[in-house]
């Protein structure tokens, strides 16, 4: 049976511009482009499912093909729900511990010490990529010692003294990797009169979503939309995120992608950038503290998505002596988990060549972004630190 | 958020309106949802290539005062010819600025080729279309290659070959035939029947292709002087492109507009762009304007798909959304309709008078001139007849123009997108000098 409510395949017109503007048909031939992965192959699928090309894997979800459109396909959807629907499953421990970020992350902050010691050695690296798939080039995250969560339950009671609240969906990098963002967004809504509450949440499911496990995705969902719902109530608050990528899974997955009732939390997701814009616009002048420093931004495709960016650069701006420099927007090539995967890696790093030459030819003394793997990726290949916007706000508001 | 000047649409009219909205120093943003017409369009400017009658027009500026005498509710009779002209060299200079060689026949039109080996007038072309050097070689020399690529499905040699002769600047002339060999470039098991014109010109881009692809020119091309190419010689590097490959290849080289995904044009979008952000430009990519709020003839702020509950501001708003292809108008059974602020539009009601009784029809087809009805501002109208102040309309949306019969679509788009930045940037010079104090 067709279901008539997803045809937006049928809008194409055939005019190749997705794949122009794909990253990843830019730097390999081994995928066809979104053109062909998407509105041409879906016709084929929709009569047989079983007729799903292995090219789909190459697709990284960066979502620029949605975004390049003229006639409103929704290009990414259609490969990620092909690749999710897929009859061919296989098992992958790689997967599994890929997309497991929970467990791995409450292990390993417990001796983050033990773990980072132990996946800074070459030797762990060469066996992850023998074993797992993944690829031993990659310096791999370190993880906090202790979770933001332990921190934050030591604060929760000195948030309910604010009468404007909002929700903070921290998601795992937060959490387990660098929990002092967490606290500077405290610091930061604290500063502007509003209390930070949190949820029992799970990972938001993007990794789950990128290696194609859908009842575990959807199961992690079903309990995020329930924990946030029953937060959120009738108070009309906001769920705010730091996270450009859990931000997409709870306003544009859930409900797309995944096809679940997002009722109570639809309309209320909101990327903190975008929420401390408008918050400032309501509060008098908090007054930043000039930063006088040369700074490289770098959108995240899943921001350009939403259409966010905007908001996080007109933000950044307000903080005095800052030298914005907005970088042409492209591609970084991690996506997540796809640039962990050994045949990933170098598809991974000539996608994101071109952005390392722009940051490499500023000279900037640090890079901003919104997005953690972003922030790993261009680490990784470049010498510049990477910081997170509110981190640099948080610099500005500090008493 | 609010700006100076907020812009609906990131197609030619927009992105240069945006252009002259920053350079003004105005706080400007485009709005866009998806890739431009510029996409689809040969790359080069046409401004008045035919007549009424069908004729081919030479002289376009000569030809303007009597065109615009007989056509007053033409968006050219709205800009005036000062404007119009003021409008194309502003473009030439911006599009320069990123180092882009655009070049025209003086006052006069030139031709370019098509797809299908036709000619076509137009105005202001890239210098791999027309050049004086160009332009001379065509009178000097008889000879001419015409090659293509490997598998390549978007441009057809026997067809363009088959035209050719139809015109006195090819009719004499020696044709050499021929066909890049591309295989042996390819490192993956790609089949190069799969190659578009953007994955060419790509390998146009790789020092190491290049270097084998001039050399297969040169042994294909004889002793033509100038080869003709299906448009894939470089995208965002095409001028170092260009002349490292002629400057190889000892030849002139001739670029000739492919079906989408078309370089030549998306040479001018990519340019146009990176103008419009080094001038400090905010563009909004992948989103949809869905309506805004007019109180007594004024607009004050619009909705978009992705911010539903956050209005954008600004002191003033163009609407340069495009024609039926890119959504700015609809149509539908019983009638038609401009969806964001459902303007006041001329059009026939009946719709037996839509479209003309062949597909190909010197005429052309009536509804190409259906649009937004605008004063001599490029205000429109709301629904209930009154006029929007702050509200331009630029470009393909207008009404009064047929841009296929005419040949003036490229000039229309720019000429208004200017117009409507001047008139924002005179309604602004007051405001905007007691803010920046």
């Amino acid at each position: 049976m067709i279901n008539l409510e997803n045809i937006s395949f049928d809008h194409c017109i055939k005019c190749t511009v997705c794949t122009v503007y794909c990253p990843v048909a830019r730097v390999t031939h081994l995928y066809p482009g979104p053109k062909f992965s998407g509105p041409d192959t879906e016709r084929l699928r929709i009569k047989n499912p079983a007729l799903i090309d292995e090219s789909l894997q190459y697709c990284n979800n960066c979502k620029r093909c949605e975004i390049v459109c003229p006639s409103d396909v929704h290009i990414a959807d259609i490969i990620r729900l092909a690749s999710l629907n897929s009859p061919k499953k296989e098992f992958k421990l790689r997967s599994l511990v890929l997309t497991s970020t929970d467990l791995i992350g409450k292990l390993a902050t417990r001796m983050s010490t033990v773990v980072n010691g132990l996946m800074g050695l070459s030797v762990t690296r060469f066996l992850l990529g023998l074993f797992l798939g993944l690829a031993s080039e990659r310096a791999l995250p370190k993880y906090a010692s202790g979770t933001f969560r332990k921190w934050y339950l030591k604060q929760q009671h000195l948030q309910m003294a604010f009468q404007n609240r909002v929700v903070f969906f921290h998601g795992c990098y937060v959490n387990y990797n660098d929990p002092e963002l967490g606290k500077s967004v405290l610091q930061v809504l604290n500063r502007l009169d509003t209390g930070v509450l949190i949820t029992p949440e799970k990972c938001c499911g993007i990794p789950l979503i990128s290696n194609n496990r859908i009842t575990k995705a959807k199961s992690q969902a079903r309990h995020n939309i329930d924990v946030l719902r029953k937060a959120v109530g009738e108070t009309g608050m906001k769920i705010v995120l730091t996270s450009s990528s859990c931000c997409l899974a709870l306003d544009h997955e859930y409900q797309n992608l995944l096809e679940l009732d997002t009722t109570g939390i639809q309309g209320q997701v909101e990327l903190l950038t975008k929420y401390l814009f408008e918050r400032f616009a309501q509060l008098p002048d908090p007054g930043l503290k000039p930063i006088k420093l040369k700074a490289a931004y770098h959108a995240p495709c899943h921001l350009e998505h939403m259409g966010g960016v905007v908001y996080t650069v007109e933000l950044l701006k307000k903080i005095p002596g800052l030298d914005l420099q907005v970088l042409h927007s492209e591609c970084c090539g991690i996506s997540g988990t796809y640039g962990f995967k050994a045949e990933n890696y170098q598809i991974s790093k000539d996608i994101g060549q071109n952005l390392f030459d722009q940051i490499n030819t500023l000279q900037p003394d640090l890079v901003i972004t919104d997005c953690e793997t972003c922030k790993w990726q261009i680490e990784f290949n470049t010498t510049y630190k990477v910081v997170h916007p509110i981190t640099l706000l948080a610099k500005a508001m500090k008493n | 958020m609010k700006f100076d000047s907020i812009i609906v649409g990131g197609g030619i009219a927009g992105l240069i309106c945006g252009i002259r909205c920053a350079a003004a120093g105005l706080k400007c943003t485009i709005i866009s949802s998806g890739m431009s017409a510029l996409h689809f369009a040969s790359g080069s400017i046409d401004l008045l290539g035919r007549s009424p009658n069908g004729d081919i027009i030479y002289d376009p500026f000569s030809q303007l005062p009597t065109f615009i005498d007989q056509y007053p509710q033409h968006p050219y009779a709205k800009c005036g010819e000062t404007v119009i002209a003021e409008s194309l060299s502003f473009f030439t200079r911006e599009i320069e600025e990123q180092s882009l060689q655009l070049c025209h026949n003086e006052q006069n039109n030139h031709f370019h080729l098509t797809t299908f080996g036709t000619l076509t007038p137009t105005y202001l072309s890239q210098q791999s279309v027309y050049s004086p050097e160009l332009d001379r070689a065509f009178t000097e020399s008889r000879k001419m290659a015409l090659l293509d690529f490997e598998g390549f499905r978007d441009f057809h040699i026997p067809l363009v070959k088959a035209n050719l002769p139809q015109h006195t600047l090819f009719k004499n002339r020696e044709i050499i035939t021929g066909t890049v060999p591309l295989t042996p470039l390819i490192e993956s098991l790609k089949n190069p029947h799969e190659f578009r014109s953007i994955d060419i010109s790509r390998m146009f881009e790789t020092e190491k292709h290049l270097l084998q692809i001039a050399k297969s020119i040169d042994q294909l091309a004889g002793d033509g002087e100038i080869v003709g190419l299906p448009a894939c010689v470089g995208f965002i590097k095409h001028n170092e492109v260009y002349s490292r490959l002629q400057k190889l290849t000892g030849r002139l080289i001739y670029e000739i507009p492919t079906l989408p995904p078309s370089i030549l044009g998306m040479r001018l979008d990519h340019h146009l762009k990176s103008r419009f952000s080094e001038l400090g430009g905010v563009f909004i990519a992948g989103d949809k304007v869905i309506g805004g709020k007019i109180q007594s003839g004024r607009l004050s702020e619009i909705y978009t798909q992705n911010h539903e509950s956050t209005p954008l501001q600004a002191d003033a708003f163009v609407l340069a959304s495009g024609s039926f292809f890119s959504g700015g108008l609809i149509s539908e059974f019983s009638g038609m309709k401009e969806p964001v602020f459902d303007l006041a539009l001329s059009y026939e009601k009946d719709r037996k008078d839509w479209a003309a009784d062949q597909f190909f029809q010197a005429e052309s087809h009536p509804y190409l001139e259906f649009g937004v009805k605008t004063n001599e501002q490029l205000n429109p109208f709301d629904s209930s007849g009154q006029p929007i102040d702050n509200l331009y309309c630029a470009g393909a949306l207008l009404a009064g123009y047929n841009p296929i019969r005419e040949g003036s679509g490229g000039g229309v788009a720019i000429s208004t997108g200017y117009y409507a930045a001047e008139n924002i940037i005179k309604a602004n010079a007051p405001i905007g000098a007691e803010r920046h104090d």
